[in-house]
């Protein structure tokens, strides 16, 4: 019998992942599931991408690389940076990790000491709670509900800070509300940072490229030399260039915390993948063109599923202006009966029946810590999509 | 204000690293410097493998996998350690990772509590008492010289456990001193662990497949069938496969483990990159012919750095039967003058003067937690191992 430590007995279980789990078991009893519960774009890696990599185990790139990245793919990092964000970094404070995640998670194991606090804006993706939690930190979680455009403001990041915060994280556009924040609004979260000096920011700007309605992306490390000096800007290449199955992830920001998370990222894995770091390097240099035909394609879809899914009774469903989520509100419909009979008290009761009665998998809002919603990620077919959004309205309907 | 956390401070950084850098900036200087620092097998990866994952990029295989490795991986897995190993794993007992590296960490920040303990024994692979670091346990160190040929006995063991011992390491073979446990001696240790059923063991078998003169690779888990509900088997494709940059590691352990490791992996770095995966099953499930031709060259290698090191005045040499190292003895050396005229008084003397006058980068023993002593990879071609000893031989000759 295992005894587990203390630290991972408070960390939760994936909640997309038991989703997920649950329709793979009811599409192996035969039911035609549909799963909106993914976070990964559809498409496929581009094929200048691909032969990148096999040249790569071609020329025998498979040794170990540099932990923190080989200099090939830093130097694309760095020019990324500067092309698209008008961001100046050296190669020293840039690093590479096995995707965003590990990136974000070599941060804050490098430096959250026992009991430090870090702001996270709900809804959020719920491995940063996690993250922090696993490095000893304290999560303090903000509710930013649909009314606020799922969006931190400015008082409301004042009240949340205290002498122990140590980080802010933002994710814009966010998992999994879709919200993006404009330069303004950030402009105004970093002016009350201004009087914060000792606190830390996280950008997760991994969506980046999926941003719609000519919305321009912003991401606060662009303001000025101070705050830059504090934030850590993360990215990576999976949801632009549709390379989650290649794991890599970078981000830039000073020095010390890039040698701190050097440090971390060299204890729990060393380096990524060599080949994974090729692809990426010919992803970030090579054509730009396909990242905005998908985001095309993404934005009609998301216009499809918005409309789709507010003529749903009892769902009202916000249009965001990013990533390939939608976070509609289900107020409407809690306290009603299922057809088998439950009554749906919770997100969670919600996307459980959904999943019984019509096949469709989505998130709930509890998973991503506010409720009562439920996380929708269209980034599957057109034809799947208008499927699935009947299957709900029929779901919705036959509450009573 | 330093931003790193006091749990990142305690970790120095890798003096195996520090001994790279030093070696290149020498090179820079235009110095002929040898390298025999590194952990890495200079062998190219086979090509049946390559073209499986070149094969598997072209296939669109690219999508990531369950974070615990795709089915297929794990089913290759599961084949080795049956045919390899004579162990029965259940797909669910099994694990894949971003190296061997990431399943030592996730096991044990998952289960090591504040001041809980971790037997290690010395000399040992620098990594290992990190982790436990950062895992806020306790290192324990048990010092096996060369007159035990660098292996823990049973009685050292049984003195070493306490009610806190949580875990104890085993690395056969080992690095940085290539011993290799016979059966009996890992029979003398199940002994000891049997009446200590707190005690978890970690075996780290990633030099499998690098053994000589008919030794035999056993697992604890084979030896102690009883014992194999509290054993993780780690291995990975770095060292005998030679494939080091598709960052490979995997394991079979208690299911309930797997489950605390996914979960940990769920919110750290998720599951590896899936070319990876693909060539690992490909390797596994192929011809394996080679990794014995491939040994057979190391053992010529070994045999012929052994001799020529035991000849340099200062220096004992033992013949380890495994992996691809040795670890002499340099206390004929403490005490001395080298040219520069700085006396050796350690074992980082030792091997920083050697750099110095000679350059041949190699570690010291003080970086695996036993002085005095030096480690040498031999994974470099034949010449070049053969200069570098006459360097080491004209560099003891000349300290007086």
């Amino acid at each position: 019998m295992v005894e587990l430590a203390d630290r991972l007995n408070r960390l939760s279980l994936s909640a997309s992942a038991a989703i997920s789990a649950l329709a793979r078991e009811l599409r192996e009893q035969g039911k035609d599931v549909i799963s909106l519960s993914s976070g990964e774009p559809d498409f496929d890696t581009p094929d200048h991408i691909k032969q990148a990599a096999w040249e790569a185990i071609q020329r025998g790139e498979t040794k170990y690389t540099n932990t923190d990245g080989t200099r090939a793919l830093k130097e694309a990092v760095r020019d990324k940076f500067r092309r698209e964000n008008g961001l100046d970094f050296q190669l020293n404070e840039i690093t590479v990790g096995n995707g965003a995640k590990q990136v974000l998670y070599n941060a804050m194991m490098a430096t959250l000491n026992d009991g430090d606090e870090v702001v996270v804006a709900a809804p959020h993706w719920i491995s940063y709670t996690d993250m922090v939690v696993g490095a000893g930190g304290r999560p303090v979680i903000v509710p930013c509900s649909q009314n606020a455009g799922f969006k931190l403001r400015a008082e409301d990041l004042e009240a949340a800070l205290t002498p122990r915060t140590r980080w802010v994280m933002l994710n814009s556009p966010s998992n999994p509300s879709g919200a993006a924040y404009t330069r303004d609004e950030l402009k105004e979260l970093c002016e009350v940072l201004r009087q914060h000096p000792k606190v830390l920011l996280a950008s997760d700007d991994i969506y980046e490229h999926i941003l719609y309605d000519g919305l321009e992306f912003a991401t606060p490390a662009q303001f000025d030399d101070e705050i830059k000096a504090r934030t850590l800007t993360v990215n990576g290449v999976s949801k632009a260039y549709a390379m989650t199955g290649w794991r890599i992830g970078y981000a830039a920001g000073p020095r010390d915390l890039i040698k701190g998370m050097l440090v971390m990222q060299g204890q729990v894995t060393a380096g990524a993948s060599s080949v994974g770091q090729a692809a990426a390097t010919a992803a970030l240099n090579g054509p730009q063109e396909i990242v905005r035909e998908r985001r095309d394609a993404f934005q009609e879809r998301r216009d499809t599923v918005v409309k789709m899914l507010n003529e749903c009774p009892g769902v009202i469903c916000h249009k965001p202006q990013g990533a390939f989520y939608v976070y509609p509100n289900i107020a409407g419909t809690l306290g009603k009966k299922a057809p088998s009979g439950k009554t749906i008290e919770t997100d969670e009761d919600f996307v459980a029946e959904l999943l019984r009665a019509e096949s469709v998998a989505a998130v709930h809002g509890a998973a991503y810590n506010l409720s009562p919603y439920f996380r929708i990620s269209y980034a599957a077919s057109m034809d799947e999509l208008v499927e699935a959004c009947g299957r709900i309205r029929r779901f919705c309907e036959s509450l009573n | 204000m330093t931003i790193v956390s006091k749990k990142m401070q305690r970790i120095p950084s890798s003096p195996t690293a520090a001994m790279s850098d030093r070696a290149r900036a020498l090179k820079e200087k235009g110095q002929d410097v040898i390298r025999l620092s590194s952990g890495e097998s200079d062998f190219d990866v086979e090509e049946f493998v390559e073209q499986a994952a070149i094969d598997a990029i072209k296939a669109h295989k690219t999508r990531p996998s369950a974070v615990a490795g795709s089915p297929d991986v794990r089913k290759a897995v599961q084949l080795k350690f049956k045919r390899d190993n004579g162990l029965d794993y259940d797909l669910d007992e099994i694990i894949v990772s971003n190296g061997g590296k990431q399943i030592l960490y996730s096991a044990l920040f998952a289960t090591v509590d504040p001041g809980d303990e971790v037997i290690i024994p010395a000399p040992y692979w620098v990594s290992y008492p990190h982790m436990v670091t950062l895992a806020d346990g306790e290192p324990v160190f048990v010092a096996c010289d060369h007159n035990a040929n660098f292996k823990l006995r049973p009685e050292q063991l049984e003195e070493a456990i306490t009610p806190k011992t949580k875990w104890m390491i085993l690395n056969t073979p080992s690095n940085p001193s290539g011993a290799v446990y016979t059966k009996a001696e890992l029979e003398g240790i199940a002994e000891v662990l049997r009446r200590h059923p707190h005690v978890w063991v970690m075996c780290d078998d990633i030099y499998e497949h690098l053994i000589y003169d008919g030794a035999e690779h056993h697992c604890l888990a084979a030896v102690a069938p009883d014992l194999k509900d509290r054993i993780v088997t780690m291995n990975g494709m770095s060292k005998g496969f030679a494939m080091s940059g598709w960052r490979v590691g995997f394991a079979g352990a208690p299911k309930e483990l797997v489950k605390a490791m996914v979960r940990l992996h769920s919110h750290s770095a998720m599951s590896m990159n899936v070319v990876s995966q693909e060539a690992t099953a490909a390797g596994l499930n192929g011809d394996q012919s080679f990794l014995k031709r491939n040994a057979e060259d190391f053992r010529k290698r070994r045999d012929i750095v052994v001799a020529a090191l035991d000849r340099c005045p200062g220096i004992h040499c033992h013949k380890p039967d495994g992996a691809f190292y040795v670890y002499p003895n340099i206390a004929g050396c403490i005490g001395k003058t080298a040219p520069s005229g700085k006396p050796i008084e350690t074992d980082e003397d030792f091997v920083r003067e050697l750099l110095d006058t000679e350059g041949v980068a190699v570690v010291h023993g003080g970086a695996f937690g036993l002085s005095p002593y030096f480690r040498v990879s031999y994974a470099s071609a034949l010449p070049e191992l053969e200069e570098a000893c006459r360097r080491i031989e004209r560099f003891c000759t000349a300290l007086k």
